[in-house]
């Protein structure tokens, strides 16, 4: 088969099998089991079957094009190194759905748990087999992923969520470090390839950024192998199902870690402070793990601590950058896998079997299952390193390694001491496990009577524990070949001498060994009372958990901190928002300026013209005076703007621009009428109780936001101002819409033409707007319903009616009709004559001051009066008002007469205009932005009544909404 | 692109716009025929959109004279590869949030479809105008339907919100005013491609006002993009929205992003003399402090709506400090990382409504039934009864994950990938350094890495809390048409993964077109009139 696709299959395969799986009836364990076994074994195969051409060509490659121009490609890249874990992973993998399928309940939903295994399996075998930094940090991460879902798996138990939760975050936290590790040795060696950065050593060793790229890597591995001191989320990761345990967290994922140390090892290592870090967090890792392993009760407890210990082992190994060291490292890694993974499947089948994993309720098992029984206790004996058993052969190579000085430092003097000591304590703990679960006195109160678990459950375990005795008798014919392919894969050129002979003679090794052996059993006879005693943990530190450590921290992080954090930095009410941005919209535009720079136009008095500054004055005191109003006397303020906005409107004319006069004017009157009608709903003004005292906080607030308010008024008139008295720059659009308003546009006034041709599209544009906020304004005033303080009828309203009923031949109403009466009429007669001044307005528009908008406004205006005279009942029973498909009509209108352009191939509102010869009316002026003109004025009246209708009505909603308050309260009463 | 498909340029914006017209003539009665044209129209807009960006990774700027007036003095379109890449945006996740609406929110309101049509021709316009008067234009237009669709749904909360948002949009409207104005009255043209050329000649004095002018507007465009601490009203308006509503608005914050992109590479390029790299600085500041904020406030968030919220303010910092380090290669991974967290958390906000109907069927109901404690004149709520089919939790459970990995940026999803192409380019120092990695770009980088797992922190919290142990189990009555615009979105980011290389390649002509904007300079000003018919074309 093709090296390519076979690599590809190896990683594709488990993820289609994992899909699959997920499809599956929820108690299809069987057919599940034989899925995921055929995966598993079909991937072991196509390791098996690539093994003559590594050996042969020292790897194969696979690359595919995924994102070349940033250096990422879907490159895998399968050694000797890579081969093993291949092996190791999909044969485990194997072994463990085997397990798995008499392990798991026949009531548990399998298809979520096989489908999350083999998604696992195929990410570690990406990750182990991937030929890109990059690619091996994605499928690093993934590994984590389905680590978290797994562990998480009975998450109905919160141990398990929350085992589940900090495994994620530990080893995300890694993982992430990891990839900007990766991004800076991309970034030294300019590839993340695995061949050029294996290749780029020195290089990276001396470069000024190898510091920080090594503590980031490391961070990625030490989490994932859970070595010291980020060791404590594999404990907790045991809430998972035990294949799991058996699987991910003692055979492969947790070697990981590890696994990349060693890959990195020919490039990171051999520096002082790989030798520091490494070797620091392995032998605090194989210390630590070792001592606390000891105390557990929970049998998987106590092979998780057993696990961080043998990982800190190959930790230390690999931090002594010594050539042989990383050949113990490699071999240990294969011989931990093999007597821990058995392990756990015995703890599994005891739990499975007792109901139980407390040390303390568990003994004399061994009467009931004796053949499980002898299989753990061979596994423990490799764990423990007794001769004759693989574990044995590693631990001699690493206190082999312990004993040479690397580099001179308390480290590495202390090494051969921590060494024996782990030792011990690995005996003690392995001897514990094997004693007091098999022997002593039979189990009190268990729940069923244990026995033997069915053949093909055991299966794995005799398989392992066989591959562990042979392993340790005859080690140079069995696992030999394949570790040293494996070896030279890592350390090529570099690979020393080693011998994997079981005797090596009287050796220093051999007398630290039996040292560990019967110091260990002292411990186990001298702690055996005490453990049986105590609580779980070791002693005096019990209470120094670091997973509440940790968990107080999250807490304290994203509770207490971020919360005030947010709380002090943000904030829900708007004024300060407002405030904020008018500051900053002020600092933003004070920062390009440089004093010497800027030249104010020195202001000449004889220029001023007394009148405008006397409108300008009266403008400006109006405005002040608005705002200054706007919060004690809503109706005064809005006279003021007015006042405001007609100084505008004069200045308009002032300076020649009739049109825009016009428009402004109209729009005053209308946009103030409407805010009339509206202000009747806005809830009173909560009037100040007690006496006026202002509190010094209060004044020092309302001083600044004046300052800002000046500042910023003051900031926007000074640019006005400069940017009005410097001249004008030479060439402006402007210049040419005068030139050509009439030549091209055939129009002569140049406002409209603009309006409707240069820039109709911006006229297209704002129409839409106000056509949306009239609309808005409908829908949100749909739904509204007056405040309640603003339900009651005004005291103006209510004197007239008490007048009206006190007197005996009026009816309620009378009075306003009879006061209104004159202006009514004159209103109602206006409408007619307002409509045609707004037709006029209209189609003199391209020539002279007029147009669509002015138009429309005028129109509008013209229905205001009508329902301010009569009332809105009394129009809409006379009128059939459809604004909002005026607004529609006139927007279809508008945008037809510039796709009209389209048929003659020209774009978008190209106009074409003529003088047509009217009877009686003369020579009028007919272009096509005619048109589009009219559909502006539908929109305009239809915007502007709609938004009139939603106001009015809200007064026969008020009355409705009166009525049924009072109505209440009667019936209350 | 000649002939009748040279029109194409325009329909992204005339089509909403004869769609919006349309739906006003037809009475709020008439659901089912709104619905179609609407649906109608914005799949319409996918199929052109697509076609927009094959003709604008082909060819280059193609330029829509509006009127036949000569590019300074009329306004024009201009499609290149980043307006044609928004808009492609644009049209796939309205059409999402879309038939997402139809199940049952666009009930909820008057007049949700016509607002919903201006909506996108306010977006659509503003990513294609070259003039920036123009853009005001369609800033206000997509702006003045925002507030009619953040308001819709109404409710208290909402209400008070929404008005918020209007009241902070509107002044910042007005910065946008101040700002366009001051640069007119100093150069004298709003055509941006004009302003880029003007911008070299201009006196020192003169220069003073053109800065002032683009801070002013620099501001708006801040306010809207959401910067730290012009960014208060967005978690408070994005949380309170309807889904579908709060799914498009998670683009609106992405338009102030484009416009500084824009601008700031265009006008205020390396040929921009003294005025060169203008504020810069000031976005690298800005733009972490958002991600730094964003970061704080997804951590602290107890409600799924605001950590969504932060998420959109959190993707706002990154790409604000991406576009003040004004590097072609950060700029490449800066639009990656755009489109596949505006995807993501579009689609975050729709799944979001979902899940929390199952945790309070009570809440929603009220919302959306706000209509039948109306007056009489309002119709009646027809029952929606969705499809419960019995993955559902399933479902909404692995599209949650799947949020979750695109939030934190883990792999293998586009959030991944837009993280590491933006870090990669981060930390490539660019030609012509010493090879050092500036303090910037490290800062940069923790705060991209730490944002990514404060989310992953709170995904978690909330993906725990909500899956694993629940107080009560509620299976949420989910309909296929609300479920299937989430998976799809998120199909969209598979794809975006997959096809990375392509992706890339685009982003990355994008950027350095961005980068030499002469080619769309040239484009904009030589763009010929059509002339009349039987003379010869210039």
């Amino acid at each position: 088969m093709n090296g390519d696709v076979l690599l590809i299959l190896i990683v594709v395969l488990p993820f289609v099998g994992s899909v699959l799986a997920a499809t599956f009836r929820p108690n299809a364990r069987n057919s599940e089991a034989w899925l995921a076994g055929g995966v598993a074994l079909a991937c072991l195969i196509l390791a098996a079957i690539a093994y003559p051409a590594i050996v042969e060509h020292g790897a194969i490659r696979s690359e595919s094009e995924w994102l070349p121009t940033l250096g990422l490609n879907f490159t895998l890249r399968m050694d000797g190194f890579a081969w093993l874990f291949s092996v190791l992973v999909s044969g485990f993998g194997f072994l463990v759905v085997l397990y798995a399928r008499y392990y798991m309940s026949p009531h548990d939903p399998v298809p979520r748990f096989f489908a999350f295994l083999l998604a696992f399996m195929g990410a570690m075998l990406g990750m182990v087999i991937s030929g890109n930094l990059v690619l091996l940090v994605i499928f690093w991460e993934l590994t984590s992923i389905f680590s978290f879902l797994l562990i998480g798996y009975w998450h109905h138990n919160a141990g398990a969520r929350d085992g589940a939760r900090m495994a994620l975050t530990i080893t995300g936290i890694g993982g992430l470090g990891l990839l900007v590790g990766v991004l800076l040795i991309g970034h030294i060696v300019g590839s993340y390839d695995l061949d050029r950065v294996l290749a780029a050593g020195d290089q990276i060793r001396e470069h000024d950024l190898y510091v920080p790229a090594l503590i980031l890597i490391l961070l990625g591995t030490l989490t994932k192998s859970a070595q010291f001191p980020f060791h404590f989320w594999l404990p907790n990761a045991m809430a998972a199902p035990t294949p799991v345990s058996a699987y991910l967290h003692s055979a492969t994922m947790v070697k990981a870690g590890v696994f990349l140390m060693a890959r990195l090892w020919p490039v990171l290592s051999g520096t002082p402070e790989w030798f520091w870090i490494v070797g620091f967090a392995g032998m605090a890792s194989l210390l630590v793990g070792a001592f606390f392993a000891i105390f557990q009760h929970d049998l998987k407890g106590l092979l998780a601590y057993s696990t961080i210990s043998h990982l800190g082992l190959i930790t230390m190994l690999l931090s002594l950058g010594s050539p042989l060291g990383a050949v113990a490292a490699i071999f240990h890694m294969i011989n931990h896998a093999t007597f821990k993974a058995s392990l756990f499947m015995a703890a599994g089948i005891i739990d499975h079997e007792t109901g139980t994993r407390d040390m303390r309720r568990l003994g004399g098992l061994f009467r009931y299952m004796p053949i499980t029984a002898t299989l753990a206790m061979v596994a423990s004996a490799a764990m423990a390193g007794v001769p004759l058993l693989n574990g044995f052969l590693s631990k001699e190579m690493f206190f082999a390694e312990a004993i040479e000085t690397h580099a001179k430092s308390v480290l590495d003097t202390s090494a051969p001491y921590v060494a024996v000591l782990a030792s011990a304590f690995a005996v003690t703990y392995s001897l514990r496990f094997i004693h007091t679960v098999f022997f002593g006195p039979k189990p009190t109160g268990l729940e069923r009577q244990p026995h033997e678990p069915p053949f093909w459950m055991r299966f794995p375990i005799q398989f392992l524990v066989l591959a562990c005795l042979v392993v340790g008798t005859i080690p140079a014919l069995t696992v030999g070949p394949f570790l040293h392919t494996a070896v030279i894969s890592v350390l090529g050129p570099n690979t020393p001498f080693y011998s994997l002979a079981v005797w090596h003679g009287f050796t220093l090794p051999l007398l630290m060994s039996a040292v560990a052996l019967v110091a260990g059993v002292v411990l186990y006879l001298l702690l055996n009372g005490y453990l049986n005693r105590s609580e779980a943990g070791p002693p005096f530190i019990r209470r120094l958990q670091a997973q509440r450590i940790f968990e107080r921290v999250l807490v304290v992080l994203s509770w207490k901190w971020a919360r005030s954090i947010e709380a002090r930095l943000g904030t829900r009410r708007l004024q300060p928002q407002l405030r904020l941005l008018v500051v900053a919209a002020f600092i933003a535009a004070l920062l390009p300026i440089s004093l010497d720079d800027l030249s104010l136009t020195s202001l000449r008095i004889s220029e001023i013209d007394a009148v405008f500054v006397l409108i300008w004055v009266s403008g400006i005191c109006c405005a002040v005076s608005a705002a200054y109003q706007a919060k004690y006397h809503r109706l005064a303020a809005l006279i003021l703007l007015g006042g405001a906005g007609l100084s505008t409107c004069i200045t308009f004319a002032w300076f020649s621009a009739p049109d825009l006069a016009l428009t402004q004017l109209l729009v005053e009157i209308v946009t103030t009428v409407l805010l009339l009608l509206g202000l009747r709903w806005l809830p009173k003004r909560i009037e100040e109780e007690g006496p006026k005292t202002v509190s010094l906080g209060t004044r020092f607030r309302r001083v600044r936001d004046f300052g800002i308010a000046v500042a910023a008024g003051g900031g926007v008139g000074v640019l006005a101002f400069v940017a009005m008295t410097s001249p004008v720059p030479l060439e402006t659009v402007a210049s040419y819409y005068l030139e050509k308003a009439y030549v091209e546009g055939g129009g002569k006034n140049v406002v409209n033409v603009i309006l409707v041709d240069f820039r109709g599209f911006d006229t297209l544009g704002e129409v839409s707007v106000l056509a949306v906020v009239a609309l808005t304004v409908f829908a949100l005033l749909r739904r509204f319903r007056p405040a309640a303080d603003s339900i009651a009828v005004p005291d103006q309203q209510r004197m007239q009616n008490d007048f009206d009923e006190a007197e005996p031949d009026r009816k309620v109403g009378d009075t306003i009709a009879d006061y209104l009466l004159v202006p009514a009429v004159i209103m109602q007669w206006a409408f007619p004559v307002i409509i045609v001044l707004a037709t006029y307005l209209f189609l003199r528009g391209h020539d002279l001051p007029g147009g669509g908008f002015v138009a429309g406004i005028a129109m509008a205006a013209a229905f205001i009066l009508q329902y301010m005279a009569a009332g809105t009942r009394w129009v809409e029973e006379r009128l059939r008002i459809l604004p909002v498909s005026w607004i529609g009509l006139g927007l279809l209108l508008a945008a037809l007469t510039g796709m009209g352009a389209w048929l003659f191939g020209y774009p978008f509102l190209t106009t074409y205009s003529q003088y047509v010869e009217l009877p009686t009316v003369g020579a009028t002026p007919l272009a096509t932005a005619l048109l589009f003109d009219l559909g502006v004025l539908g929109i305009v009246v239809g915007a502007t009544v709609l938004m009139l209708i939603a106001l009015a009505h809200q007064s026969t909603r008020g009355l409705r909404s009166a009525r049924v308050a009072t109505e209440a309260e009667q019936e209350e009463a | 692109m000649t002939g009748w498909s040279h029109h194409l340029i325009i329909a992204p914006v005339l089509l909403p716009l004869a769609a919006g017209a349309l739906l006003m003539l037809y009475d709020e009665r008439r659901q089912f025929l709104k619905a179609t044209i609407n649906l109608a129209s914005t799949f319409a807009l996918v199929v052109i959109s697509i076609r927009l960006a094959e003709v604008a990774d082909t060819s280059a700027t193609s330029v829509y004279l509006l009127g036949n007036w000569p590019a300074p003095l009329g306004i024009v379109l201009v499609l290149d590869r980043l307006s044609a890449l928004m808009l492609v945006l644009t049209s796939f996740l309205a059409s999402a949030a879309l038939v997402f609406a139809l199940a049952r929110w666009h009930k909820a309101g008057a007049h949700f479809h016509t607002l919903f049509q201006f909506l996108l021709m306010g977006l659509n316009g503003a990513f294609l105008t070259g003039d920036l008067f123009n853009l005001f234009v369609f800033f206000e237009v997509m702006l003045a339907a925002s507030y009619g669709l953040v308001l819709h749904g109404s409710g208290p909360l909402r209400v008070k919100a929404g008005l918020h948002y209007i009241a902070i949009n509107l002044a910042a409207s007005f910065l946008f005013l101040i700002g366009v104005s001051l640069i007119y009255g100093v150069t004298g043209t709003l055509n941006m491609a004009d302003l880029a050329v003007r911008i070299s000649g201009l006196a020192a004095g003169d220069r003073i006002l053109l800065e002032i002018g683009a801070a002013v507007l620099g501001v708006a465009f801040l306010v809207k993009a959401g910067m730290w601490p012009l960014s208060n009203w967005l978690p408070n308006a994005y949380s309170v929205a309807a889904a579908p509503v709060a799914a498009v608005f998670a683009l609106l914050s992405k338009v102030g992003i484009y416009v500084l992109l824009r601008l700031s590479l265009l006008v205020f390029g390396a040929h921009a003399g003294s005025s060169a790299d203008f504020g810069s600085g000031l976005l690298i500041v800005g733009g972490m402090a958002t991600i730094a904020f964003g970061m704080i406030g997804v951590i602290a968030s107890q409600a799924l709506g605001r950590l969504a919220s932060y998420s959109v303010l959190v993707s706002s910092g990154t790409l604000l400090a991406a576009i003040g380090m004004s590097d072609a290669g950060v700029t490449a991974g800066a639009l990656f990382y755009l489109v596949s967290s505006t995807i993501t958390v579009g689609a975050l906000f729709l799944l979001i409504e979902l899940i929390e109907r199952g945790q309070n069927p009570a809440a929603d109901i009220l919302a959306v039934t706000a209509e039948a404690f109306g007056d009489g004149d309002e119709e009646a709520v027809e029952e929606q009864v969705g499809v419960a089919f019995p993955g559902t939790l399933a479902i909404l459970g692995v599209c949650f994950a799947i949020c979750g990995l695109l939030l934190a940026g883990l792999p293998p999803l586009s959030g991944f990938i837009g993280k590491f192409a933006l870090l990669a380019a981060v930390l490539t120092p660019a030609a012509g350094t010493d090879g050092g990695i500036l303090s910037a770009a490290w800062l940069y980088t923790a705060l991209l890495i730490l944002s990514g797992l404060a989310a992953l922190l709170s995904m978690l919290r909330f993906g725990i809390r909500t899956f694993w142990a629940p107080i009560e189990v509620v299976v949420p009555r989910v309909s296929l048409r609300e479920i299937v615009p989430v998976v799809l979105l998120l199909l969209l980011t598979l794809g975006l993964t997959i096809q990375g290389g392509p992706v890339m390649r685009y982003m990355q002509a994008t950027a350095s077109s961005l980068h030499s904007p002469q080619q769309y300079v040239d484009g904009v000003l030589g763009a010929p009139r059509v002339q009349p018919q039987g003379a010869k074309a210039e």
